[in-house]
C-alpha cells in the first residue's frame, strides 16, 4: 500500500532546478533510499515533503491526502519525522528534553494545566518522560540524558535525533544520510536500527552517500541527478544501470567505496 | 579583551560552561550568596542613610553605634558581625577565583564559613539576650513593637541570620539554589513595610517601582528570554494595562471597578492586544520583529496623547484613578493611605506570576519555548506549531505586563502617555539584560538593582550631595540633577553587560552560552522564503 | 491522545500508537475557524502581492485630497515640504541600509548620530569665538567657505564617532546571535542620547546657522522656495550620487559590496573586512551628518531627542527601499517624507508619527523586502 506518493515535484530556487518534475511512491514499511551526487536535490526533495520548503509545482500524496501546503508541523503530525543532514538538535537542552520536546504535541496537558501544574500536567509529565527514558535506553543513551545535546559524541548525536524523531510517534521516518560521519562499527549498529525500526512497523525513506549501507539494507532506490530522476528500483538494478554508473558512480566510486 | 582580573574571571566563567554538568552545582549560586548577603548587608547598614540621610534616620543607624563605642559586649559584638557579614559576602568571589583559576578549592574555606556561620549565630543569640531580656545594653534606645524592625543594627543581626544559615548550609543551597533564594527574599520581601514604616516613601517606591517593574520584567522574561523573542514595545501592553484601570476605576466614565477585578481585565485586554499584534508579525526574524514591536510602542502612547475616541484624556491622561478601601470585619484599609497594603498586594502577585511561571518554564511550553529559541527549523519539524507557541509566549508577557499596568494606575492614581515612553520599554530590558536574561532570579536581583539605581538613588541624589555640598563647601554639588543620568545609565549598562556579561549577573547557563556562541539562527519563514 | 492507554510496551522504539492512519490528528480547528483563518490568509496575500499599488494608490489618494480641499497653492507647498523633509530622511536612511547590509545590523543609535552631528554643527558654526558664524553671514564667499568648513568638519566628525561606536559596541558581537548587538545599539542609542541631554539640557536649542542662508530663490504661481529648501535638495541629491558613484567605482567600495554578499569569502579574497566596515559606518554616519546640517539650517532649533523618533521615520524609508539597498533608501525617504506631509494633512499633524510607524509595521510584516528589496530566497 502507498504511504508517501510524490507526484512530480518541482522545486526551482530562482533559476535552478533544484528537483525537476520527480515521482515516486514508497510503501508502507519499505525501506527507500535515495542516492545521488552533492547537489542533487535529494534534501531539497526531503524538505519538500515535510513542508520545509514550498514546492514550485507537484504534489506529495501522505496516506492517500494531498500534504502539499501544510505546514511542517502539522506534516510531522500527521506521522512524517525527519533528522537533517547536518544536525540539529536543540543544543542546550538535555538529551532528555530534545527527546520529550518530540513528544510535545501530543502531550495531552493544556496551557492551564501547565500553568497550575495540575495533576493531569504532572501525569503527563511522568508519562512522557517515562517514555523518552525508555527512548534513551534503547539506543544506548541512558548514561546522556542529563547532558547538553552539544556535548554527546558525533555519533551519539545522530542517535539522539533519530530518538527525538521517534517520540513524534512517526509512521514514516526520514533520514537525511544517518549514517555520515559514523564508524564502521556506528554503522553497522545504525544497520540493525533501521532494520529494526521497520520490523516494528515504520517505513523508511533515506539519503545516503554509503553505497554498502544502501545496498545492503535498501528495499528499493531511487537515483536523483541535477534534480531529475534516472530511474528506481531494486538494489541490483540500480547497481548494473549504466545510466546510474555513468552519473553517479563514475564520478569516485572508488572512493566510496573504500570510503564504507 | 581588557587583562583586568575581573574581567578575565567573567570571561573564563563564559568560556567553559559546557564542560560542566548542565544540573547541580552552577556559578550562579556563587552569585546568590554574594548578591544576597550583600543586598542583606546594604539593606542593614547603607540602606537606613539612603532613606533618610540625616542622622534621625529611621531608628539607629550604624552611625549611632560606632558613636557609642565602645561601651559594652553587644556594640562589639554589632561590629564582628558587620565584618563577618562582610566576609560572607567576599568569600564567594575568593571560591569563584579559585575555580576560574581551576584550582581546588582549599578545604580550609569550609570550615572558616561554618565557623562564620556558628559565630554569628550565637554572638546574635547573645546580642538578642543581653539587649532584649537582660536589658543589659542600653544600645537600643527604648524597646517598642516597631524597635526592631526600626533599627539598622537589628536589620542587621537579622540579615545575618538568614545569610549565615544559607552560608552554613551551603550544600543545601547549591542543590536547591531557587528555595534558597526564596528562603533569604521572602522574609526580607515581607517585612520591607516593617522595617521602614517611617519612610512611607519608601514602601511606595518599593510597591510602585520595585513591584511593578519585577512583574513588568517578569512578563518581558518570558518573551524574550524563555521565547527568544526581542519586544521593543513592551510598554504598550503596560500602558493598555493601565488605561483600563484608568478608564474603568476613575471619574473619567464615572465607572469605578475595584482593583481586583481590574487587574484581571488589564491581563486580559493586554493579551488579547498581544495576541492581535502578534497573529501576523511573529513569523518575522527576530530584528525585525523587534521593530515591529517598537513601531506598536510608539503608536499606542500616540494613540492616547491624541485622545482617541475621547477615551484618553489626551496628553493629561486620566486622573483621580480610585484607590480600593476595603472594609474588614475589625478594620477599615484605605489604601490611599496605608500604602504598605499596596506594597504587599503587589508582593502576593509577584509571587503568584513567579510561581507560575516557572510551572510554565518546566512545563511542556517552557521546552518547546527553548527549541524554539535555539532552532526554530527543528522545532517545527518536531511537531511545535511555531506560531502558536510564539503567540502563547506574547500574550502571557502582554498579560503579566496588564497586570502590573492595572496595578500602577491604582497606586500612582494618574496616568498619562509620557509613563509609557520607549525609555520604559528600555528600562525594563536592562533589567532582564542585568539580572540575566531567561532566569527568573535574575530578574528580580535586576529589577531591584536598576529600580533602587534609578527610581530611587537618582531622585535622593539631589538631596545628599546638597547636603554633602553644604557640609563641605561646595555648593554646586547641590545643582546637579542626577536624573538626567538615568538614560546613560540603562545604555552602559545594556552595552556593557552584552560585551562582558551578556548572561547578565545571574545567568540561566544556557541562554548565556546562546547569546555568546551560538551561531546564526535562521528563521523557519526566512527557511521557506517568505520573510 | 488524552486516554491514559498504555505507552509504547516496553522495548518498542516505535509507539504502536503512533501507526494508524490519522489524517485528521491535531488538526482539531473547527470549519468556521478555518473559513476566517483561510479569509484572512487570503487577504494577506492579497496585501503581500499588491502591496506597491496599495501605496501608490493611498498616497495618490491623499495628494488628490489635499488638492481638492486645499487647491493648488497647498498642494505645492506641502509638496515642497515632503521634498525637504525626504531629503534629510533620504540621507539618515542610507546609514541604516549601508550597515544592514554590510552586517545584518539595525544600527539602532544612527539616528542619535544624526541628533549628535547637528549638536556638533552647532559647536562648530559658533566656535573659534564665532569666526565661522561671522564668515557665512558676511558675503557669498564667505558663506560658502563656512558652508565648506561646516560640511568637512562636521561630516568627519560624525563619521568618526560611527566609526568608534562600531569599534567599541559592535565589533566583538558580530559573530554572535543578531539580538545580541541590537541590544548592544539601543544601548549606544540611550548612551548617546543621554550624553546629550547632560550635555545641551531638556530644552530645544536653537540653532544658530538658521539664519545664514536666507531668501527666496524663486516663486512657482503662489509657491515660494526659499533657498534653504533648495539647498536641503540638491545637498541630499548630490551627495547620494556621490555615494552611489564611489560605491560603484572604487575599490573601497566593491569592496563594501562584496562584504555585504558574503563577509567569509571576501576575507578569503584578501579583502580587509574590518576596515571595509569601519568605513561603512563612517560613510553611513557622515551623511546623517550633512542630514543633521541640512536639518540645523533649515528647522531652526534642535533637541537631545531628536534623533530617535527622525531614526525610526528614516529607519522605515530604508525598509520601505528594500534593506541594504542604497538606491532604495534615497527613493523610499522622499516616498516617506511625502507620506509623512500629506499624511498629516489628511488625518491632523498629530497623527504623522504614528501614521509611519503604522506603515513601518505594515511593510515589515506584509513585505519585508520593501519595494525594491531581493527576494531572500534568490539572495540565500
Ligand atoms: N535554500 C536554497 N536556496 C538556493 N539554493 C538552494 C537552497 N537549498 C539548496 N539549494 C541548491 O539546490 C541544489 C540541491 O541541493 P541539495 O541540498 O538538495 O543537494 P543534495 O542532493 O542534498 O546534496 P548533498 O549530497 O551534498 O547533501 C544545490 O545546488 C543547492 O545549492
Ligand atoms: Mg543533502
Amino acid at each position: 500500500m502507498a504511504l508517501i506518493e510524490v507526484e512530480s515535484m518541482v522545486k526551482r530556487f530562482g533559476g535552478l532546478m533544484a528537483v525537476n518534475d520527480v515521482s515516486f511512491v514508497i510503501d508502507t514499511r519499505e525501506i527507500v533510499s535515495m542516492i545521488g551526487p552533492n547537489g542533487a536535490g535529494k534534501t531539497t526533495a526531503f524538505n519538500c515533503v515535510t513542508g520545509l520548503y514550498p514546492m514550485t509545482s507537484g504534489a506529495v500524496r501522505f496516506d492517500g491526502h494531498i500534504i502539499t501546503g501544510q505546514p511542517p508541523h502539522r506534516i510531522t503530525r500527521l506521522g512524517i519525522a525527519r533528522t537533517f543532514q547536518n544536525i540539529r538538535l536543540f543544543s542546550f537542552m538535555t538529551a532528555l528534553d530534545n527527546v520529550m520536546v518530540g513528544a510535545h504535541w501530543w502531550m495531552s496537558a493544556r496551557v492551564w494545566d501547565s500553568v497550575v501544574k495540575s495533576p493531569r500536567a504532572r501525569a503527563d509529565e511522568k508519562r512522557v518522560e517515562a517514555r523518552a527514558r525508555d527512548l534513551l535506553e534503547q539506543l544506548g543513551l541512558t548514561r546522556y540524558a542529563g547532558s547538553y545535546a552539544r556535548e554527546l559524541p558525533y555519533g551519539l548525536q545522530r542517535r539522539l535525533e533519530i530518538a527525538r524523531a521517534l517520540a513524534t510517534q512517526p509512521r514514516v521516518l526520514l533520514l537525511d544520510e544517518p549514517a555520515a560521519g559514523l564508524n564502521p562499527q556506528e554503522k553497522k549498529e545504525l544497520m540493525a536500527l533501521i532494520s529494526r525500526l521497520r520490523d516494528e512497523g515504520l517505513t523508511i525513506f533515506l539519503i545516503e552517500h554509503d553505497m554498502r549501507v544502501v545496498m545492503e539494507i535498501s528495499d528499493r532506490i531511487v537515483v536523483l541527478d541535477h534534480g531529475v530522476k534516472i530511474t528506481e528500483g531494486k538494489p541490483a538494478e540500480v547497481r548494473s544501470n549504466p545510466q546510474v554508473i555513468e552519473a553517479y558512480l563514475g564520478q569516485g566510486a572508488a572512493e566510496r567505496m573504500v570510503d564504507a | 579583551m581588557p587583562s583586568l582580573g575581573l574581567g578575565r574571571l567573567l570571561t573564563r566563567e563564559r568560556v567553559d560552561p559546557t564542560a560542566r554538568r548542565p544540573r547541580g552545582a552552577g556559578t550562579s549560586t556563587f552569585w546568590i550568596f554574594s548578591i544576597g548577603s550583600a543586598t542583606l548587608l546594604f539593606m542593614g547598614w547603607l540602606l537606613p542613610w539612603f532613606v533618610r540621610p540625616t542622622s534621625s534616620g529611621i531608628g539607629y543607624s550604624p552611625m549611632d553605634v560606632v558613636s557609642s563605642a565602645p561601651t559594652g559586649i553587644g556594640t562589639f559584638l554589632v561590629y564582628l558581625l558587620g565584618i563577618g557579614m562582610l566576609v560572607m559576602v567576599l568569600s564567594p568571589f575568593a571560591e569563584l577565583f579559585y575555580r576560574a583559576r581551576k584550582r581546588a578549592v582549599p578545604e580550609r574555606l569550609d570550615q572558616v564559613r561554618v565557623l562564620i556561620a556558628v559565630f554569628g549565630l550565637v554572638s546574635t543569640v547573645v546580642v538578642f539576650l543581653l539587649t532584649r531580656v537582660i536589658q543589659e545594653e542600653q544600645l537600643f534606645g527604648p524597646i517598642d513593637a516597631f524597635t526592631i524592625t526600626d533599627s539598622a543594627v537589628w536589620l542587621t543581626m537579622v540579615g545575618y541570620i538568614l545569610a549565615a544559615t544559607a552560608y552554613g548550609l551551603r550544600g543545601w543551597v547549591i542543590r536547591r539554589p531557587t528555595t534558597a533564594f526564596a528562603a533569604l527574599a521572602l522574609p526580607v520581601g515581607i517585612l520591607l513595610p516593617l522595617m521602614f514604616h517611617q519612610a512611607p516613601v519608601f514602601i511606595l517606591w518599593a510597591a510602585g517601582s520595585l513591584g511593578i517593574y519585577t512583574l513588568l520584567a517578569l512578563g518581558l522574561n518570558v518573551v524574550v528570554g524563555f521565547a527568544g523573542l526581542l519586544d521593543l514595545g513592551y510598554a504598550a501592553f503596560f500602558a493598555i494595562g493601565a488605561y483600563t484601570c484608568g478608564s474603568l476605576a476613575s471619574p473619567k466614565h464615572s465607572i469605578h471597578l475595584p482593583l481586583w477585578v481590574l487587574i484581571f481585565l488589564g491581563a486580559a485586554v493586554a493579551s488579547m492586544f498581544g495576541a492581535v499584534l502578534g497573529a501576523p508579525t511573529l513569523r518575522l526574524r527576530g530584528d525585525y520583529l523587534a521593530i515591529v514591536t517598537l513601531g506598536f510602542g510608539e503608536i499606542i502612547p500616540d494613540l492616547a496623547t491624541n485622545n482617541i475616541g475621547k477615551l484618553t484624556g489626551g496628553p493629561d491622561g486620566i486622573s483621580s484613578i480610585d484607590q480600593p478601601i476595603v472594609h474588614l470585619p475589625f478594620a477599615t484599609i484605605n489604601f490611599g493611605i496605608n500604602k504598605e497594603w499596596y506594597y504587599w498586594s503587589v508582593l502576593l502577585v509577584v509571587i503568584v506570576v513567579i510561581v507560575l511561571l516557572r510551572n510554565l518554564e518546566h512545563s511542556r511550553v517552557g521546552r518547546a519555548w527553548v527549541a524554539l529559541r535555539e532552532d526554530e527549523v527543528a522545532a517545527a519539524a518536531t511537531g511545535i506549531n511555531t506560531t502558536s507557541t510564539k503567540l502563547l509566549a506574547f500574550a502571557i508577557g502582554a498579560s503579566v505586563s496588564g497586570l502590573a499596568g492595572a496595578f500602577y494606575g491604582s497606586i500612582v492614581t494618574i496616568v498619562s502617555p509620557d509613563d509609557f515612553s520607549f525609555s520604559v520599554s528600555v528600562s525594563i530590558l536592562s533589567i532582564i539584560v542585568l539580572g540575566g536574561i531567561g532566569n527568573i532570579t535574575g530578574v528580580i536581583v535586576g529589577s531591584f538593582v536598576l529600580t533602587f539605581v534609578i527610581f530611587w538613588m537618582l531622585q535622593y541624589l539631589n538631596e545628599w550631595s546638597a547636603t554633602l555640598g553644604q557640609t563641605i563647601n561646595v555648593p554646586s554639588l547641590g545643582n546637579i540633577d542626577y536624573s538626567q543620568y538615568t538614560y546613560m545609565i540603562y545604555g552602559v549598562a545594556l552595552i556593557l553587560m552584552m560585551l562582558l556579561r551578556p548572561g547578565g549577573l545571574i545567568p540561566s547557563r544556557a541562554r548565556q552560552i546562546e547569546l555568546t556562541s551560538g551561531g546564526e539562527e535562521e528563521s523557519l519563514a526566512a527557511v521557506q522564503g517568505i520573510a | 491522545m488524552s486516554d491514559e492507554s498504555p505507552a509504547a510496551a516496553d522495548g518498542m522504539l516505535v509507539d504502536q500508537r503512533g501507526l494508524t492512519s490519522r489524517s485528521h490528528r491535531g488538526a482539531a480547528s473547527s470549519p468556521a475557524v478555518v473559513a476566517t483563518s483561510t479569509v484572512l490568509r487570503q487577504l494577506y496575500s492579497l496585501v503581500q502581492r499588491y502591496f506597491p499599488q496599495i501605496l501608490v494608490a493611498g498616497i495618490a489618494l491623499s495628494i488628490l485630497f489635499v488638492y481638492t480641499t486645499g487647491g493648488l497653492t497647498l498642494m505645492g507647498e506641502q509638496i515642497k515640504n515632503a521634498l525637504v523633509l525626504g531629503a534629510i530622511y533620504a540621507l539618515v536612511a542610507i546609514g541604516y541600509t549601508m550597515v544592514y547590509g554590510i552586517i545584518e545590523l539595525i544600527n539602532f543609535a544612527h539616528g542619535d548620530v544624526f541628533a549628535l552631528s547637528s549638536f556638533y554643527a552647532l559647536i562648530i558654526a559658533t566656535s573659534f569665538g564665532g569666526f565661522v558664524n561671522s564668515l557665512a553671514t558676511g558675503s557669498g564667499i564667505g558663506l560658502l567657505v563656512a558652508l565648506v568648513i561646516l560640511f568637512v568638519t562636521t561630516m568627519a566628525a560624525a563619521g568618526f564617532t560611527g566609526m568608534a561606536i562600531e569599534r567599541v559596541a559592535y565589533r566583538r558581537l558580530r559573530d554572535a546571535p543578531r539580538l545580541a548587538p541590537l541590544i548592544t545599539a539601543i544601548g549606544v542609542s540611550f548612551l548617546l542620547e543621554g550624553f546629550m541631554l547632560v550635555k545641551f539640557g531638556a530644552d530645544n536649542v536653537p540653532t544658530k546657522n538658521d539664519l545664514w542662508i536666507t531668501g527666496t530663490a524663486l516663486t512657482l504661481g503662489k509657491v515660494s522656495i526659499a533657498w534653504t529648501d533648495l539647498f536641503v535638495f540638491a545637498t541630499a541629491v548630490a551627495l547620494m550620487f556621490t555615494l552611489g558613484a564611489f560605491v560603484r567605482i572604487t575599490t573601497l567600495g566593491k569592496a563594501m559590496r562584496a562584504t555585504a554578499q558574503d563577509r567569509n569569502a571576501s576575507l578569503l579574497c584578501g579583502i580587509n573586512v574590518n576596515r571595509t566596515i569601519s568605513a561603512t559606518f563612517f560613510i553611513g554616519s557622515a551623511l546623517a551628518a550633512a542630514g543633521g546640517i541640512v536639518y540645523s539650517l533649515n528647522y531652526h532649533s534642535i533637541q537631545w531627542s531628536l534623533g530617535y523618533r527622525l531614526g525610526i521615520i528614516a529607519f522605515t524609508a530604508a525598509v520601505l527601499g528594500g534593506i541594504g539597498n542604497i538606491v532604495g533608501a534615497g527613493i523610499g525617504g522622499f516616498v516617506i517624507g511625502i507620506i509623512y506631509v500629506f499624511g498629516g494633512q489628511l488625518a491632523g499633524g498629530e497623527w504623522s508619527d504614528s501614521l509611519i510607524f503604522a506603515i513601518l509595521v505594515i511593510i515589515l510584516t506584509f513585505r519585508p523586502t520593501g519595494l525594491f528589496g531581493v527576494d531572500v530566497t534568490t539572495r540565500a
